[in-house]
């Protein structure tokens, strides 16, 4: 089973380390970094040019850079367009959705109920991965 | 009395020989040689024949002679020789002569000579035989003679081409043969003959009959002769067929006839001739129509007629003419006057018509009432403009509705998100605080409700703002006159603790009294520029500088710091709503603040931006129309 490199992009830094058990009680993922914003993101990408993420996944809703601009961010550069971004966030309305898949997002996750709810979250987030086949 | 004979035959100019019972020259008198050119002795003896045409010529000389013997006497005319190669045309006169006892002794010949009468004789004839030749011979006349009662006497080649008759068959006849029955039994000719007679001559044109019994339409003139002694001798009479002309005249005055009825019954265009000083010599149907004259109450008059006094007093019409006249042709859509003086919009066009010689007759005019055309073109774009009125209302309207249908979006994605994340966050941490008070764990409990209070009073905070700013939106805004220095005084009362705080120097430079608006959302404006301002001041002293002044038309607003300052790229979407380009635990907020200021001034029907540059501080302009506002006294 392949474990997938992944970088999260979420400002709140309560969540961050709720995401971060829930991702490593799995062990289906292997969370390469965590970021706060797109600025962050960035950052860490210009740094890390060898070692990039299979993919990312973002928060919507975020000071500085959000979520609509990480799309945009790594859909208008040619050495970070292959890597899939998939939005995750609390709405689980049809526009915001659509608007995101409209910009390019590979996917659109909502966020599980409480904090405490990472695990069936990430195990969805792997199997979603796994029948789309969203990471080439 | 012998010798007075002798004296007669000496002097007489007629030749005389006296001839023997054969014909020879016994004697011979002077004028004999003169005429002859042969002496007396030369004659003497030889016989008469010595002088005739061929000489020595016995057998004419003989019969002559046998003729004048048996009947007393022979006048013969013809050509003698004279000495030499020459000859005469001489008459000739030969008698038998007896002596007392009636004895036949001989004869007498007289001679004269009447070349000179002769030769103007054959001249004559000649002339008159050209004459006749070239009478006969012309085609396209028929030339014939007619004595006194109009019987034919001569008929020429013309004649015969045109009535059919050869002159055999037609001299002699009358010639009301030529006329209609009905002209002959009104004795037509009769009375042509004698109005010929009578004046000399008399012409016509009228329809004649040919042998075949077809007519044709003559041109004809009959001319009274008389010879010298002024004697009526016959009369000629010369007769063209105009058959083919009077059918190219019947066919061009039919063709003119057409065409003026034509233009006359056009009713859609005034088409009406002026002469060359502008004076109306014809008018149609539509000139009536369009200017309601008769042609009797118009023709005549001037054409000016139709245009206004202004154009009058201009010379517009005599200019007309003259372009017209120059050019021509003149053109031009201008106001006329009908006869009952209502105005009209006319296109007209004068043209000069011209003469094949190439002189002026005079002009046409063509004239289009324009009024309907006009009305309809007016109405078309009365119409068109309520059209585009309307549209520009849906356009507004359309637009105010895709700002509420944004606005809608917002407010989904406001409830959806922004709402809903510290719910999210309170029921997460109150979930962590009831699995920790089951497992009697108490160590994060403090911490984890810090978190829920902390996420609810951001809850709070975001409702209120955003009522706030959908409140803009709902109620039409109530505008006042407003002091400009108390909006900024009132603005920063309110925030009076963090000014202190952050020992923020603010200055104020104002040139205007007073704005007309919204006092309380104008002074909210402020307050939240004026925030930012504090806010976003990193570690350095804050230092506002506020301005205000009248600036061509504009009440233009400065709020500037010398704060973080913003990325370039960035400017623009600080006014989105939520839009927080700074994370939040360095500048707290709920990224509706600058969301509510564009809302304000777009309420306003005014305008707001920033300039900024990352490091180098911001400034915030916003402007409101100067109708609604008052400089301050100086």
């Amino acid at each position: 089973m392949k474990k997938y490199k992944i970088i999260i992009v979420e400002n709140d830094e309560d969540e961050q380390l709720f995401m971060k058990e829930g991702f490593a009680s799995t062990g289906l993922f292997e969370i390469i970094a965590q970021v706060l914003n797109g600025d962050d993101l960035l950052d860490w990408l210009e740094e890390h040019q060898s070692t990039l993420p299979d993919l990312i996944l973002s928060d919507l809703n975020m000071p500085g850079k959000n979520g609509y601009d990480v799309i945009e961010l790594i859909k208008g550069n040619p050495a970070y367009r292959h890597i899939p971004v998939i939005i995750t966030s609390t709405s689980s309305t049809k526009t915001i959705i659509d608007k995101c898949l409209a910009k390019g997002a590979a996917d659109y996750v909502v966020k599980p109920d409480t904090f405490v709810q990472y695990v069936p979250y990430v195990k969805e987030l792997y199997n979603l991965i796994e029948q789309k086949q969203l990471v080439k | 009395m012998l010798s007075n004979c002798q004296s007669l035959l000496q002097t007489i100019t007629v030749g005389i020989f006296m001839l023997d019972v054969d014909g020879n020259i016994t004697y011979c008198n002077p004028a004999a040689s003169a005429i002859t050119g042969y002496s007396a002795q030369e004659l003497l003896l030889k016989p008469l024949s010595f002088i005739y045409n061929y000489k020595g010529d016995t057998t004419k000389l003989d019969y002559e002679l046998g003729l004048a013997l048996k009947k007393g006497s022979l006048i013969s005319e013809g050509w003698k020789t004279k000495k030499g190669d020459g000859k005469f045309w001489a008459e000739m006169i030969l008698s038998p002569l007896y002596d007392d006892q009636n004895k036949w002794t001989g004869y007498s010949c007289i001679l004269h000579d009447i070349s000179d009468k002769k030769r103007k004789e054959l001249e004559v004839r000649e002339n008159e035989e050209r004459f006749r030749l070239m009478v006969e011979g012309i085609q396209d006349y028929s030339i014939f003679m007619m004595d006194p009662h109009g019987y034919i006497m001569s008929w020429n080649e013309g004649a015969k081409r045109i009535t059919g008759y050869n002159p055999d068959e037609i001299i002699g006849k009358h010639f009301s043969i030529f006329y209609r029955k009905e002209d002959a039994e009104s004795k037509k000719p009769e009375k042509e003959l004698k109005i010929a007679i009578e004046t000399g001559r008399y012409e016509e044109e009228g329809w004649r009959v040919k042998k075949n019994g077809s007519i044709f339409w003559a041109n004809i003139a009959v001319t009274a002769l008389y010879n010298e002694q002024n004697a009526l001798i016959g009369l000629s009479k010369v007769t063209l067929d105009t058959t083919e002309r009077k059918k190219n005249e019947e066919a061009l005055l039919q063709s003119e006839e057409r065409y003026r009825l034509l233009v006359e019954q056009v009713a859609d265009y005034g088409i009406f001739m002026m002469d060359e000083k502008g004076r109306i010599i014809s008018w149609n149907a539509g000139a009536k129509k369009i200017k309601g004259y008769t042609a009797n109450e118009i023709i005549g008059k001037y054409f000016s007629i139709f245009y206004p006094e202004e154009d009058i007093l201009k010379g517009k019409p005599a200019d007309e003419l003259k372009i017209a006249r120059a050019e021509g042709k003149y053109e031009e859509e201008g106001w006329r006057i009908r006869k009952d003086g209502s105005r009209f919009w006319a296109n007209i066009v004068i043209t000069a018509v011209y003469n094949k010689d190439g002189s002026l007759l005079g002009f046409s005019k063509v004239t289009r009432d324009l009024t309907e055309r006009k009305e309809a073109e007016k109405a078309l774009r009365e119409s068109y403009n309520r059209y585009r009125l309307i549209a520009n209302q849906l356009k507004v309207s359309n637009t105010e509705l895709s700002d509420a249908n944004e606005e809608l979006e917002q407010f989904t994605s406001i409830v959806s998100h922004d709402l809903q994340e510290p719910v999210r966050t309170i029921k997460s941490f109150l979930q962590l605080l009831d699995m920790n008070l089951n497992e009697r764990q108490t160590a994060d409990l403090k911490n984890y409700i810090h978190k829920a209070i902390t996420a609810a009073n951001r809850m709070k905070e975001l409702i209120q703002n955003v009522l706030q700013y959908s409140q803009l939106s709902k109620v039409e805004i109530v505008k006042e006159t407003v002091s400009v220095n108390e909006l900024f005084s009132e603005a920063l009362q309110n925030i009076k603790t963090s000014v202190e705080a952050s020992k923020a120097q603010i200055t104020i430079e104002n040139e205007v009294a007073t704005v007309q608006g919204n006092r309380i959302q104008l002074v909210q404006l402020i307050q939240n520029l004026l925030t930012n301002a504090v806010k976003f001041s990193d570690t350095k002293t804050p230092e506002i500088k506020i301005k205000c002044r009248n600036e061509e038309g504009n009440i233009k607003f400065t709020i500037s710091d010398n704060g973080i300052g913003i990325a370039e790229n960035d400017v623009n979407k600080v006014f989105e709503i939520f839009r927080r380009l700074n994370t939040k635990k360095k500048y707290p907020g709920t990224g509706i603040g600058l969301a509510i200021c564009k809302k304000i001034i777009d309420r306003h029907g005014g305008h707001i931006w920033a300039e900024s540059k990352l490091g180098k501080g911001t400034t915030f302009y916003f402007t409101l129309k100067e109708e609604t506002t008052e400089r301050q006294h100086a």
